[in-house]
């Protein structure tokens, strides 16, 4: 799509250069606010429990979740509490999931010595067929069974399920909804083709320097050095793009010095320093030509827990110098041109792959859209920050463009709701594993692929 | 013979107070009182208990939040360390931060607990809640 709009209009590869060389001018800015200001943490305090995110996420999504269950099995279902469950009665309830898997990792009994047992090495998936599931709310919890897929579902999602409560105590599930797509938000987006470009995973540091070709071809044709006048003029096009965490690669986290003694280690610089120098001038490459949202990952120096705070600008000198490049945090959610983005480094989307059945990142991406949360499983078993007043993962408004980071393929999805909503879902995949890279279409919402490599066939679209 | 130099924080060596260092090496246990103001009022029971009772009602969401310095004195049997607690390092949530987000999620906690709370709100025992700090700790 990219080059077959070049195409007809310009002048090919293979021509002799314009007596002028031509100048594109990239479409201005227009209309860009930042919405992330719920996971910009100031303060930070530690010293809370739990308990609060919990209880502040079943009292945001219950009201909703209510209103749901009436459309959904009639306006005169009975909903109780779990401590209200009269055997053998019809009634919907309201409540937290929790899951209890043999498998899951326990810090608990990593360290207890008298088992013995040497903690068990890292799984792809902790799902068993012995799991079983319980329903929590403020005050009891009991056991689910019946028609509900338990290996497809993960602790800390808020569900309605329907049926009625057995003599043995266990609650027979008869039907079950999700708090469903979040409410539209308003369509105001632009005219003509505008682009923007997703990257994750771009992996500097790495033992292997194969994918930074790729990346130099990635920036040249972004700030369009590369290609015919014809490519260039699409590249004009493209509006912003945002980098989805793992800038820098896993090898950086290089967790051996830990262990040596410090007069061993005391010469060794972090392998994260020259990493981060690549990075730098990678940025200032691009941030010289187009806007840059730099979004950190699980492997980047910043906080570990979400939210992932932005990275600090002291780290990129000479980039943010530049007022294009905008650090920000992991999740982040923007309105570009009318058009809103929220998305994610992966990390949310990782973690319930591992403890669901659920195989694919675009199924486990649009599950998250219509639970309503885009990260159920923190603070379970992803870090999260205690947050006591309201959960900001709680999902208010349909964005029009969802995306998560760091997938192992590219894969998009427009999804349509009842109430009118658009979601364009897109897997950004990642850049050092797959070349390949997306640019989205913010007229109408398509989403197509760009992968670069270095020796081979084309090396665009 | 040459004068050796005792090290900072020792007091010049005298043979006559010899007597008072053994009183001296001995554990000072001392429970200090919740350091407060001396000219504040002692509180009003029915309001402690009323406070009591907000926190222990369930509808208005979890509460936790122990005062910072009642909470460490139980695990010390001397004196506990200077400098104490970092005011900006409470253990969870005050009364008044449960009963705003309880506000805010539509729970429609009852008016006076606010009015209470703001009106003591220099006063610990009426910020933080209160926990029994019986036995070992």
């Amino acid at each position: 799509m990219f080059s077959e709009q070049a195409a007809p209009t310009a002048q090919g590869l293979l021509s002799p250069p314009s007596a002028e060389p031509p100048t594109f001018c990239r479409v201005p800015v227009s209309g860009y606010s930042d919405c992330s200001q719920p996971f910009q943490l100031g303060q930070r305090s530690f010293c809370r429990q739990y308990a609060h995110i919990y209880a502040v996420r079943l009292a945001g999504m219950r009201p909703g979740l209510e209103q749901r269950a009436r459309s959904r099995w009639g306006e005169d279902i009975v909903l109780q509490k779990l401590s209200e469950l009269q055997a053998g009665e019809k009634c919907c309830v309201v409540g937290t999931l929790f899951k209890a898997m043999e498998l899951q990792p326990s810090i608990l009994q990593e360290i207890s010595e008298e088992h013995n047992l040497v903690p068990q090495p890292p799984l792809p998936k902790y799902i068993q067929a012995s799991d079983e599931l319980f329903l929590e709310d403020e005050l009891q919890r009991i056991k689910l069974e019946g028609a509900i897929d338990l290996q497809r579902l993960v602790t800390g999602t808020i569900l309605a399920v329907y049926g009625c409560e057995q003599e043995d105590g266990r609650f027979l599930v008869e039907d079950h909804c999700f708090a469903g797509l979040p409410p539209p938000l308003p369509w105001a987006g632009p005219s003509s083709d505008r682009f923007v470009l997703l990257a994750s995973g771009l992996g500097l540091g790495s033992v292997s320097g194969e994918t930074l070709l790729s990346t130099q071809l990635l920036v040249d044709v972004v700030t369009g050095q590369l290609g015919a006048e014809g490519e260039q003029s699409c590249a004009a096009h493209i509006t912003r793009v945002i980098l989805a965490g793992n800038l820098l690669s896993q090898n950086t986290q290089s967790r051996d010095t830990i262990n040596k003694a410090k007069y061993l280690t005391k010469k060794t610089q972090a392998a994260s320093v020259e990493a981060v120098k690549m990075l730098d001038e990678i940025l200032l490459q691009l941030c010289t030509s187009v806007p840059v949202d730099v979004m950190p990952g699980e492997f980047d120096p910043t906080n570990y827990t979400l939210p992932q705070q932005p990275l600090h600008r002291c780290m990129l000198p000479l980039a943010s110098a530049y007022a294009t490049l905008r650090l920000v945090t992991n999740p982040y959610q923007a309105s570009l041109d009318g058009v809103r983005f929220l998305g994610t480094s992966g990390q949310n989307i990782s973690d319930i792959f591992k403890y669901s059945s659920m195989d694919d990142y675009l199924e486990i991406l649009e599950w998250t859209l219509l639970a309503g949360h885009m990260s159920p499983t923190a603070p379970d078993t992803l870090g999260c920050y205690p947050f006591y007043k309201l959960d900001p993962f709680i999902l208010t408004e349909c964005p029009h463009v969802y995306f998560c980071g760091n997938a192992p393929h590219f894969q998009s999805k427009l999804l349509q709701g009842k109430e009118g909503q658009r979601v364009l879902l897109v897997t950004v995949p990642d850049f050092s594993a797959t070349q390949t890279a997306c640019l989205v279409n913010l007229r109408n919402l398509t989403c197509q692929p760009i992968t670069f490599s270095g020796f081979g066939a084309d090396s665009e679209d | 013979p040459r004068r050796r130099r005792r090290g900072p924080g020792r007091p010049p060596g005298r043979l006559k107070d010899k007597k008072d260092k053994d009183k001296k090496d001995k554990v000072q246990v001392k429970l200090r009182d919740c350091p407060r103001a001396p000219s504040q009022p002692p509180l009003d029971p029915a309001l402690l208990e009323m406070l009591r009772r907000f926190d222990l009602s369930w509808e208005y969401g979890p509460c936790t939040g122990e005062h910072p310095r009642l909470s460490r004195l139980s695990r010390w049997r001397r004196a506990p360390p200077d400098p104490p607690l970092s005011p900006r390092c409470p253990a969870g949530i005050t009364r008044l931060q449960r009963w705003e987000r309880a506000q805010e999620l539509g729970l429609s906690p009852p008016g006076p607990i606010r009015d209470a709370l703001l009106e003591h709100r220099d006063n610990p025992d009426v910020t933080y809640r209160w926990v029994w700090v019986g036995g070992t700790g």
